[in-house]
């Protein structure tokens, strides 16, 4: 097959070869596509100014503020060996948006002193929630909106600005505008596995898997040790 | 090659044009094809990334041209859609832009609808869309249904009472040999015990692949219905009321297992806008055999814009405009040229085929357009207009599990044909697998489970499950969203509409696009008859509601163009409709040249060397989705070219 390249003259580089050459293609080649897409969003320096020990805490605030109010175990949301990176990308994404509240919430969490119960299950109890999420709310609107922000970017892979948020718990009729913050953070968002399925247009499932019953929630909610778990 | 070489030009790659194109590629003929989008990206890559990244998750949303600016975005600050229809070279209609606000808008929709006729008469949206690359359907479900017999004979049947109505100048029987054709082509999985129904039969053979399993809300729905009381069916309006109705098993043209190079479906639940793997056939799959022809090329970012007639009332070249973008798919440049062949084949959809009809009036036999001397180019548009339906079951009841296999397996094809039919509309009912996933969308401007999530997390109700407007955290959200969202699933119904005068497509005198072509204008509403079918529809789900002991979250948007209100049982009721994507109707098939456009080979009755192919040959609607009767029909269009040229 070869572009047809009589009578006019446009863009004989742009129509070359190529219109054939469709293919089925792998799970691994979108992924790589969404890795790179979701590296270049992610704002890489925004923690450039502060020193390491300090970013380690903060990004470890900031996961378990993640895990307590999304009730995802926190190894689900960052296990130890993490290739896909959500954790670090999520924080440096709200990180980069230098808004006080953000510093605000990783206080509060850090003095909740949150207790992560060991695995099989590793989801923080509820009353331990509560406590964190009155005392965000004690702080006031901006971080507790700014909380639900990061709550729907877990389990949405979408960044809500607070102030949307907060304009739409006033007025259910106000416009809800929104950002995918990635492709990958679209396939990665939370909200479908608590439903026990997948994200749509992203399933690592096989033919038939719909006319069973899916595993039990824990199954994909809850940290295991492989082997230990329950 | 040269232009006295070549065999037949086809205008657009769809369904019809691929199969004809492949289909003559393979008898050696020598085939230009002239598609107006972008050509077949050498993957799928960028569509998977860019659906992914959209804020709108519509039909259209990973196709070209793009809706959407780098963030995601398909509006700009002031409410614009990023892609203006006034700029764009080869538009589409799509689904953001059928909002109150913008579906009468030229400016920001693509189709110039009206919303009055020239007797006053109340016009309301057409609500289907389309896309360009490949014919743009690659968004479609994959659904594979055969017509049953009567859906040829509407007017044999059921003309009495409906005079719209008429027959097809072919009939199942003959027309059954190129299903199988087609469904071998495709690649269909289906199970031909199941759907032998209303006198639909298999001699040719059967299904090329074995059916796709149900979901667990197809076994729901199944078991409901499974005991009925015929008194609380009797308004079906069936020869005998039903005491039972079958869920059935929809024929698709997904694979069930590796067919023809392609994986088995992995249950990905984006059929709509795309299989990620392309286990479901779309067009590029045939276009793609063909063009791996020599004898088959393809000038993509190609507009056919005029189709000259000679005096012999052949056709003798058709002229077009071709494009170019730059990368950010900016409108750079463009060229006239011209085409000549010894047949012509317009497979450009039933809005842009009658476009392109209506608007070649240069030569000094075609004032009216071409192929018009019945003055039918344009009449009768119709689709199936779409009434879905939302639910959850109780809290008591099993979990169906939505969100997981393909969007649609199952439904009910039992109730397509009936006495009812000489008084409303047919439907055809579909089962979603994605729960309220776009149904919800009609009412928030959002569609799920973003709407059910922001709910439980922002302590808000759109969705009308969180009573109390509670905001949740840690376990009691994952244990809420969980018990809430698994329950969670839609029915659709698929409803006949009849083929009326008024409904057209014509040319707008007042909006271009970005070539300076006068963009598609469409007038549209439904008829009485349309309506009761949708009437009809909506008892049916109340029954089912019923018999499921589902909660009925179903609504009207107060701002829904297409609303009316309808007295039923002492009741107002809401009642509304949006699109199927199925375009039929504008250029109908017949054996008489006054009251139709085509013949059943889809041969132009005023032009001998001149097919308009695709669902705008269709007389009548059926509730079967068109695309495989569309595939039947090009192949045997392809079969008759071939031996004619």
């Amino acid at each position: 097959m070869t572009e047809r390249d009589h009578r006019d003259t446009v863009s004989a580089a742009q129509d070359g070869a190529g219109d054939h050459q469709v293919t089925a293609i792998s799970r691994r080649t979108v992924l790589a596509g969404a890795a790179a897409t979701a590296a270049l969003s992610f704002g890489v320096d925004a923690m450039a100014e502060t020193p390491p020990a300090a970013a380690d805490a903060n990004l470890d605030a900031f996961l378990n503020l993640s895990a307590a109010l999304t009730g995802i175990a926190k190894k689900m949301l960052a296990p130890d060996t993490d290739s896909l990176g959500m954790g670090k990308g999520y924080f440096d994404f709200v990180d980069g948006k230098k808004l006080s509240d953000f510093a605000t919430l990783l206080q509060v969490t850090k003095d909740a002193n949150l207790q992560i119960p060991p695995p099989p299950g590793g989801i923080i109890a509820q009353p331990d929630v509560d406590r964190l999420a009155k005392a965000i709310a004690d702080k006031g609107d901006a971080p507790k909106y700014l909380a639900r922000s990061i709550m729907l970017m877990w389990y949405l892979g979408a960044w809500y600005e607070p102030s949307v948020l907060k304009a739409l718990a006033k007025d259910p009729k106000a416009i809800v505008s929104y950002t995918v913050v990635s492709p990958k953070a679209y396939t990665q968002g939370w909200l479908w596995r608590v439903a026990q399925a997948h994200p749509m247009g992203y399933s690592d499932m096989q033919f038939g898997y719909w006319t069973r019953k899916p595993e039990e929630i824990s199954d994909f909610i809850e940290f295991r040790i492989k082997g230990k778990g329950a | 090659m040269a232009d006295d070489d070549i065999d037949v030009v086809i205008v657009g790659s769809g369904f019809a044009g691929s199969l004809i194109a492949n289909e003559l590629a393979k008898e050696h003929k020598k085939i230009v094809i002239l598609e107006a989008g972008d050509r077949v990206p050498p993957n799928i890559n960028d569509y998977m990334e860019r659906f992914y990244k959209a804020s709108i998750k519509v039909p259209e949303s990973p196709y070209t041209p793009s809706l959407f600016d780098e963030n995601g975005h398909a509006f700009d600050d002031k409410g614009h859609p990023v892609e203006d229809p006034g700029k764009v070279a080869a538009g589409r209609p799509s689904a953001i832009a059928l909002d109150a606000s913008m579906w009468s808008d030229g400016t920001k929709s693509y189709l110039v609808q009206k919303t009055e006729d020239k007797d006053k008469r109340k016009l309301t949206p057409f609500s289907s869309t389309y896309d360009r690359v490949a014919g743009g359907t690659a968004h479609w479900l994959g659904t594979s249904l055969r017509f049953v017999p009567k859906d040829f004979r509407m007017k044999s049947e059921y003309g009495g009472s409906v005079p719209e109505f008429v027959d097809w100048p072919i009939d199942y029987d003959e027309l059954e040999k190129w299903y199988h054709d087609a469904e071998i082509e495709i690649g269909v999985s289906g199970n031909v015990a199941d759907q032998s129904f209303h006198g639909i039969k298999f001699p040719s053979g059967p299904y090329p692949m074995p059916q796709i399993p149900n979901s667990l809300t197809d076994r729901a729905i199944g078991k409901a219905l499974e005991k009925l009381d015929p008194a609380e069916t009797a308004f079906l309006g069936m020869e005998q009321a039903p005491t039972s109705i079958a869920v059935r098993g929809l024929p698709a043209a997904r694979n069930s297992q590796p067919y023809k190079g392609r994986r088995a479906c992995a249950g990905n639940t984006n059929c709509i806008p795309i299989c990620p793997i392309q286990a479901k056939y779309d067009p590029t799959v045939s276009l793609n055999d063909a063009l791996n022809h020599k004898n088959v090329e393809m000038m993509s970012n190609t507009v056919a814009s005029d189709i000259i007639v000679g005096d012999d009332k052949l056709v003798k070249e058709i002229r077009y405009i071709r494009y170019r973008l730059d990368s950010n798919g900016k409108l750079v440049g463009k060229v006239n040229g011209s085409i000549k062949a010894k047949t012509y084949v317009i497979a450009a959809n039933a809005i842009e085929t009658p476009r392109l009809l209506l608007m070649s009036t240069k030569g000094p036999h075609t004032k009216n357009g071409v192929a018009n001397s019945s003055g039918m180019v344009g009449q009768h548009l119709m689709d199936h207009p779409y009434y879905v339906a939302w639910g959850q079951l109780p809290m008591t009841a099993d979990p169906v599990y939505p969100y997981r296999g393909p969007l649609i397996t199952s439904g009910i094809g039992d109730l397509c044909d009936g006495p009812f039919r000489a008084k409303r509309g047919a439907f055809r009912v579909d089962i979603g697998n994605e729960a309220w996933n776009f149904v919800i969308a009609s009412v928030v401007k959002s569609s799920d489970p973003n709407v059910t999530a922001i709910d439980f997390i922002n302590g808000v109700n759109r969705s009308r499950l969180n009573s109390d407007s509670k905001a949740l955290f840690g376990p009691a959200l994952t244990d809420t969203l969980n018990r809430n969202l698994t329950r969670q699933f839609r029915i659709g119904f698929l409803v006949e509409q009849t083929p009326d005068p008024g409904n057209t497509v014509t040319v707008s005198k007042t909006f271009r696009d970005g070539l300076g072509l006068l963009r598609p204008e469409i007038s549209y509403s439904l008829s009485p008859y349309t309506k009761a079918g949708i009437v009809a529809a909506y008892k049916f789900k109340n029954l089912l509601f019923k018999m499921l002991h589902a909660t009925d979250f179903t609504r009207v948007g107060d701002d829904d163009p297409s609303k009316w209100v309808e007295t039923i049982d002492g009741q107002q009721v809401d009642l509304n409709y949006t699109g199927a994507g199925h375009i039929m109707g504008t250029y109908r098939m017949g054996r008489a040249e006054k009251d139709s456009v085509v013949d059943s080979f889809q041969k132009s009755h005023d032009h001998d060397n001149l097919y308009l192919v695709g669902s705008g040959t269709f007389p009548t609607s059926a509730t079967a989705n068109p695309t495989l009767t569309i595939a039947a029909l090009a192949l045997r269009t392809a079969d008759r070219i071939a031996k004619r040229v």
